[in-house]
């Protein structure tokens, strides 16, 4: 009931805003990624689905906003079904879906992966603009710019080299969120020294020799789901890398570019302070 | 003294895969790490990285090539192993399938239960499918059959398991893995292998018994029931524990007996020692293999002892085509 009234609330609220006249009525989104930046810019209205990751709150930043909206496949057959004018994609994933939507005839916009922090600015614009309110996009992103001037006035002085490690060992490399993120809290980020500009795989050997002052991960869980996670629970790297040694910011908050980078920055930020102004975890020799 | 030299030769391959890693230390620093010198990162690769992954190849190399001895031995048949019944592929399935309902996580003693029991249901639907006189084309059929469909049902969980990746999981799961293990695992592990390995040795003299045939064993006092029942167990609980940690690595049982037998004889009893001390010895040289191949992901080590097992099985089925063609008729 409370539910029902909200979505009134919503669609009286939404049909009150202006909207371009050409605006896409009906957009279902197959991505993880564009499910939260049309969550976040479109009005309720307009979003006919969602992908299926969209409910899960380890991945998705908008999960129970989510909850409001049809869960789909992610594939092309209830995508056809719901009759789109728009259908949100990555540019990376479900190659065969997309192509088979193309032909089809419904319009396909594809995200590609935000590889930096101006990426994803760049990204809540253009789905600002999509979506038929190109005016909601500037908040955001001058959401994001506080946090970031924060960060910077937060940012260490000595630059830690910090390796942002997740399941079976997939080091974030060079050109990514996570760097970006990294280096506006003035960290570096030392899959550089490893080899791994690009990311990749690194072997746990690797990761204690290259000796990083902290490691970033996204859960502090010490019972791993699967052998994928348990690496990251191997007494190598607890007793190199106790939970003083661990920065820990949740995969919905760098999975993807958008408005929830604001949340990732203010909460990098604030442990660097904390290890800053504890100083009990210096730089490891070298 | 053949299984001495064997004993050696595991021995030293042991402390060579100590030396084999993606970081390159040299034989002094690692001699150094293990005894407590050098810097910290190399006393960590060194004690906590590669020891317990030389530990989990040798035990679970070790109970692979003695579970396949007892089996071969039990079936008085060279073709039987483990991999080929279907036991390590039902026991992955149950370890996934504890993972997969939430039950436990990846380092839980539920695992290896769970495995263990997988693993003795399958080798049992197996052998009572078989029927007494093991006939060989029900036995591989329903192997087949069993792996196969425990091998689905792996991948099925973990697809219906809320992970998001399911399929790298799947493959650590069915192809098998020794890479960044810790003592964790080798704890999680080793307790059922040395059961299993201690029962299926404590049966060794009922099993030199039977190799004259069920009848004369029975004459003789082996309770041929008992000694089934007892040498699945030991099956089941080695293999189940080793697979908990490791995913399916298959093979090795089959092909240990057959190196061990020119060197040994015949004789199921003797045998049982030297087929686990070639088993651990090839899984050793196999994980060191897949460390040493450059490769840009880590190479599977269950890939590469399927790679070289088939053809040797192959190789068994064409040398005994003639006896094969006899028996499966």
């Amino acid at each position: 009931m409370i539910r029902l009234v909200a979505a009134c609330a919503m669609l009286v609220v939404s049909l009150a805003v202006a909207r371009a006249a050409d605006a896409p009525r009906r957009i279902v989104s197959i991505n993880l990624c564009t499910d939260q930046l049309v969550l976040t810019l479109a009005d309720a209205d307009q979003i006919a689905g969602l992908s299926p990751y969209s409910r899960d709150a380890s991945q998705s930043w908008l999960a129970k906003e989510a909850r409001a909206f049809p869960k789909m496949s992610g594939g092309a057959e209830d995508a056809l079904v719901a009759e789109p004018d728009l259908v949100l994609a990555g540019r990376y994933t479900r190659l065969a879906t997309r192509q088979l939507l193309k032909a089809k005839g419904v319009p396909v916009a594809e995200f590609d992966v935000a590889r930096s922090i101006d990426d994803a600015k760049e990204q809540i614009r253009r789905m600002a603009a999509l979506v038929g309110h190109p005016e909601r996009a500037e908040p955001h992103i001058a959401r994001i710019d506080a946090a970031l001037a924060r960060a910077h006035a937060a940012a260490s002085r000595t630059h830690p080299r910090v390796l942002a490690v997740s399941r079976r060992g997939w080091v974030f490399g060079g050109e990514s969120l996570t760097t970006s993120l990294l280096g506006a809290a003035g960290l570096a980020n030392a899959a550089g020294d490893m080899g791994l500009a690009h990311g990749g795989f690194a072997s746990l050997e690797a990761i204690v020799m290259a000796r990083p002052d902290f490691i970033l991960v996204t859960n502090v869980r010490d019972r791993p789901q699967d052998q994928g996670e348990a690496l990251l629970v191997h007494p190598a790297l607890q007793k190199l890398y106790p939970l003083a040694r661990r920065m820990v910011i949740p995969e919905r908050l760098t999975t993807c570019g958008g408005p929830m980078l604001a949340e990732a920055l203010d909460s990098l930020a604030a442990q660097v302070s904390a290890v800053e102004t504890s100083k009990a975890t210096p730089a490891f020799s070298r | 003294m053949a299984t001495l030299a064997l004993i050696a030769v595991t021995a030293v391959l042991a402390v060579l895969s100590l030396g084999a890693g993606p970081v390159a230390l040299s034989p002094d620093t690692v001699t150094a790490a293990l005894f407590g010198a050098g810097t910290e990162p190399q006393r960590i690769i060194v004690q906590e990285i590669r020891l317990p992954r030389a530990v989990l190849a040798l035990a679970i190399g070790a109970i692979l090539g003695l579970s396949g001895a007892a089996l071969q031995g039990l079936l008085r048949n060279p073709l039987a192993s483990p991999a080929l019944f279907g036991a390590p592929q039902a026991a992955a399935f149950g370890a996934v399938v504890v993972i997969a309902t939430g039950l436990a996580d990846a380092l839980s003693f539920a695992l290896p239960v769970a495995a263990i029991a997988a693993a003795f249901a399958s080798v049992f639907v197996l052998l009572a499918v078989a029927g007494r006189n093991a006939n060989l084309l029900i036995l591989i059929l329903a192997g087949l059959a069993l792996s196969a469909l425990a091998g689905a049902g792996t991948a099925l969980a973990v697809n219906l398991a809320p992970n998001p990746y399911a399929a790298l999981e799947i493959t650590f799961w069915l192809l098998g893995s020794l890479e960044d293990r810790s003592f964790q695992h080798v704890a999680l592990a080793l307790p059922f292998i040395l059961a299993g390995a201690a029962i299926l040795l404590a049966n060794r003299n009922a099993l030199r018994t039977l190799s004259l045939g069920e009848e004369a064993a029975q004459s003789l006092g082996v309770d041929v029931g008992r000694l089934r029942l007892a040498v699945i167990a030991g099956v089941a609980l080695g293999v189940g524990g080793a697979v908990a940690v490791s995913g399916t690595i298959g093979f090795i049982g089959l092909v240990a007996p057959h190196l061990a037998r020119p060197l040994i004889g015949h004789d199921p009893a003797r045998l049982l020692l030297p087929s686990a001390a070639i088993g651990a010895a090839l899984l050793l040289a196999a994980d060191i293999a897949v460390r040493l191949i450059p490769a840009t992901t880590d190479i599977k080590v269950g890939v590469l002892t399927a790679i070289i097992g088939v053809p040797f099985f192959l190789y068994l089925i064409v040398r005994d085509r003639r006896a094969l063609t006899g028996g499966l008729s």
